[in-house]
């Protein structure tokens, strides 16, 4: 495989090969993370806070570096590129965050829009400033989540669970060929969180879209994902397919004692984008 | 001054006043068309300002601004804007384009940029950061971010901003005529210089009758475009039929370009109401470009002229007048606190009186409120005007004047401070068998001081900025030597004057926000 050649078909999608990371502050987040990470999967990351989940995401669009190790993105070597090309990497790699991250005055249909941005070369404000064909599309992505009905409704009129969804839509817009979704249901209840997993597995098998999730609700992961990666104190403790696993194997990862003394406690990881 | 002049001084305005009455509308075709002009100043002066501060905000907001030295500069010329007077503009602008409303709408766009600029610019730093990052993730450049998430949750705040400027143009447009600068201000000036008192009186109560107006009307517009009131979110309320079948409506728009997956926004009553508003700001707009004679349009070599006289501005010459400009900008000082202070003291009781929770009787607190919602429609400088003419020049008029726009102004402010007063400790307070005076002392004044030292330092600094012009009206102070060195044409010292002004406003202004910063802090 040619390294830091763009390529769309490439299989596995991502490749982690033993990353490591340690932040500034001298905290291990990640050590010696190695995953592959085929198409059409979907796979939830699960620990506790502080496990490394949201860094090891935040590696795989560029949003950090690793310190040592690779991360290889659609052929893409994500760990060593340059900013345009890793523009172009987030181009292709849709992000899901936990507070949405909507705009509450705008209607449903110009937020889901405005995932186009990165194919259109002008600023574009309002839905009359987007060309028919996207406008029409967007209705499409709205009605695949279930909400078009409420396009021309305001964003904050919205439970939760709906916000979730149209910002999935707002991702689908921009066609990526990979989701990372970083505890999209932390902040909903348990049936639009399962609303939200179901939409995320249909994405997945439907269209081979990979989808990479994190989650602490270990019966919501066992639930819906094809793969489950469990971290502890940055160290892939769990790697198996969802089928056949049981609750007290999840529940190891969730261990807090460890017996070499390494930090497991809900000591905070930084995953701001500063220190990468 | 002495303070038995300065209460002599309301005898002459009493007496000045009994001989306007009855006022004489012979004139009223001649104040119709000033009054229009007034108010077509006030449109054009503002849109000007918009069109310039709306770019200028994106460089003074912190989160939009590309980069550092972009930044300082934006709110540079934001700070500079605010701390000079439209009145100095605009005497400055009669002299670059000679008499006519154009100077005045320069004058008025210059200036307001001063707070659109900053009011914008806060607007979009006051956004939430959030769907901008969620944009960026998308591969969306940074302008693209910027427009498509920032500047949603700003446009309200914009709106509503545009058009309380909008108001205060209006009422400052009436003035700038006394400098020669086109409006209503010109006819009342020149009404009072040739004695004819009752015409004057008749020109003051229509351009009084018409802030008002205006001030009514885009209460009404601004609460309406920025009610908020979700797009096409129903909730039929328990209110009028109407309403009832309105949202009715809107809800069949709706649901028609949901079926039908309209790719255009339902014209729901909201979107309509926008589109009139827009529609009759274009419409306005395009009378008053057609009514106003602005040359600026047909010919480029007139701005040779304005900007020599500009350019002639700096360096500021601080040596000719030296000791008017020292003697003007104390007494201007002088002018400031003193009125502040009077009109503190007028104030206070005016507020009791308006404050419901204080006043028992209905009848005292709407009463006052009213009277003083009346008083306060009147420009300063027309009161200024009225009290130099009762009183020939000099600072005492001027000091007057300010002091009773002081008293209008600050009572509402300490009214409804003490409206917000917490009552349980008063109650408590009352329980001991306090009187209604005791009470008041020991509950409601301590709860209020914080906000009422705020206010005070607020209105210091707004009675500096009028004092600085009142002298351009004949009430002393600087602005006198100010209209006197553009007369003479010694433009340097015209520059030192505008230069001082925006020293002495600026650090009135940055010792305000210390001491408020200090009040926050000890709370």
């Amino acid at each position: 495989m040619s390294l830091n050649r763009f390529d769309q078909e490439a299989d596995p999608i991502v490749r982690l090969s033993d990353i490591s990371k340690r932040f500034p502050n001298g905290t291990l987040a990640l050590d010696k993370v190695s995953l592959e990470i085929p198409r059409g999967q979907l796979l939830c990351l699960i620990g506790l806070s502080g496990s490394g989940k949201s860094t090891l995401l935040r590696h795989v669009n560029g949003l950090h570096k690793p310190t040592s190790g690779s991360v290889d993105v659609m052929g893409m070597r994500v760990s060593e590129a340059a900013n345009k090309d890793l523009r172009e990497v987030r181009r292709h790699v849709g992000f899901v965050f936990q507070q949405f991250g909507l705009i509450n005055r705008a209607t449903c249909l110009e937020n889901v829009l405005s995932g186009a941005l990165g194919r259109l070369n002008w600023p574009r404000y309002g839905v009359r400033s987007y060309p028919k064909q996207l406008r029409r599309l967007a209705f499409d992505h709205l009605d695949r989540v279930g909400l078009a009905d409420q396009a021309y409704q305001r964003a904050d009129t919205l439970s939760g669970g709906q916000m979730q969804r149209v910002a999935i839509a707002r991702s689908l817009m921009q066609e990526p060929q990979m989701l990372l979704a970083d505890e999209p249901v932390a902040s909903l209840d348990p049936e639009s969180s399962g609303q939200v997993l179901e939409l995320l597995l249909k994405i997945a098998t439907e269209e081979n879209m990979t989808v990479i999730c994190t989650l602490h609700q270990v019966e919501l992961a066992l639930g819906w994902a094809h793969r489950i990666v469990g971290l502890r104190a940055g160290k892939v403790v769990l790697d198996r397919s969802a089928i056949g696993l049981d609750q007290r194997d999840v529940m190891d990862v969730y261990q807090r004692v460890d017996v070499t003394g390494a930090p497991t406690s809900d000591e905070d990881v930084p995953t701001s984008i500063s220190n990468s | 001054m002495s303070f038995a002049g300065l209460f002599g001084g309301f005898s002459d305005v009493a007496a000045l006043i009994a001989r306007m009455l009855p006022p004489d509308f012979y004139q009223l075709s001649g104040i119709i068309s000033a009054t229009i002009e007034t108010l077509w100043m006030a449109l054009l002066g503002t849109t000007i300002a918009v069109l310039i501060s709306f770019p200028l905000s994106f460089g003074a907001a912190k989160n939009t601004t590309p980069n550092k030295f972009v930044f300082a500069l934006c709110r540079g010329i934001i700070t500079m804007t605010r701390a000079i007077p439209d009145l100095i503009f605009a005497a400055i602008f009669v002299r670059a384009f000679g008499i006519g409303p154009l100077a005045g709408i320069l004058a008025l766009g210059l200036h307001s940029i001063g707070m659109i600029g900053k009011m914008f610019a806060d607007a979009l730093e006051n956004a939430d950061a959030m769907p901008r990052e969620a944009s960026v993730s998308t591969g969306a450049s940074k302008w693209q971010a910027i427009f498509a998430s920032i500047l949603p949750q700003a446009t309200p705040t914009m709106i509503g901003t545009s058009l309380y400027r909008l108001d205060i143009n209006v009422r400052a447009s009436a003035v700038l005529g006394l400098v020669g600068a086109g409006g209503i201000g010109f006819i009342i000036q020149s009404a009072l210089r040739s004695l004819d008192y009752p015409s004057a009186l008749a020109a003051v109560s229509v351009i009084f009758i018409v802030i008002l107006a205006i001030e009514f009307f885009s209460s009404k517009v601004r609460a309406s475009i920025l009610g908020e009131r979700s797009a096409s979110v129903v909730v039929v309320r328990s209110q009028s039929e109407r309403s009832i079948r309105r949202t009715g409506r809107d809800r069949t728009l709706l649901v028609d370009a949901v079926t039908m997956r309209s790719l255009v926004p339902p014209l729901t009553s909201d979107r309509k109401s926008r589109i009139i508003s827009v529609w009759v700001y274009v419409i306005m707009l395009a009378i008053a470009l057609g009514t106003i004679n602005m040359p600026i349009f047909s010919s480029f070599g007139y701005f040779d002229d304005a900007w020599r006289i500009v350019a002639q501005l700096v360096p500021p010459d601080f040596t000719t007048a030296r000791s008017e400009l020292i003697t003007g900008m104390s007494e201007s000082l002088a002018i400031a606190f003193i009125s502040t202070t009077l009109g503190l003291f007028i104030a206070i009781p005016l507020g009791l009186l308006s404050s419901r929770n204080i006043v028992v009787r209905k009848m005292v607190f709407v009463g006052t409120r009213s009277m003083l919602v009346v008083f306060r429609g009147i420009p300063e400088l027309i009161i200024a005007v009225l009290f130099v003419s009762a009183m020939g020049l000099g600072p005492v008029p001027g000091t007057l004047a300010l002091t009773l726009v002081t008293a209008f102004f600050m009572s509402k402010l300490i009214a409804d401070t003490f409206e917000e007063v917490d009552p349980s400790p008063r109650e408590a307070i009352f329980a001991t068998g306090a009187t209604r005076i005791q009470e008041l002392f020991g509950s409601v004044l301590p709860q209020a001081m914080p906000a009422l030292v705020s206010q005070i330092l607020y209105m210091l600094d707004v009675n500096l900025r009028s004092s600085t012009v009142l002298g351009i009206v004949g009430g002393g102070g600087i602005g006198f030597l100010l209209l006197g060195s553009i007369r003479v044409f010694e433009f340097g010292t015209t520059g030192a004057v505008v230069f001082s002004i925006f020293v002495v406003v600026y650090a009135i202004e940055l010792v305000g926000s210390w001491v408020r910063g200090v009040l926050d802090k000890a709370n």
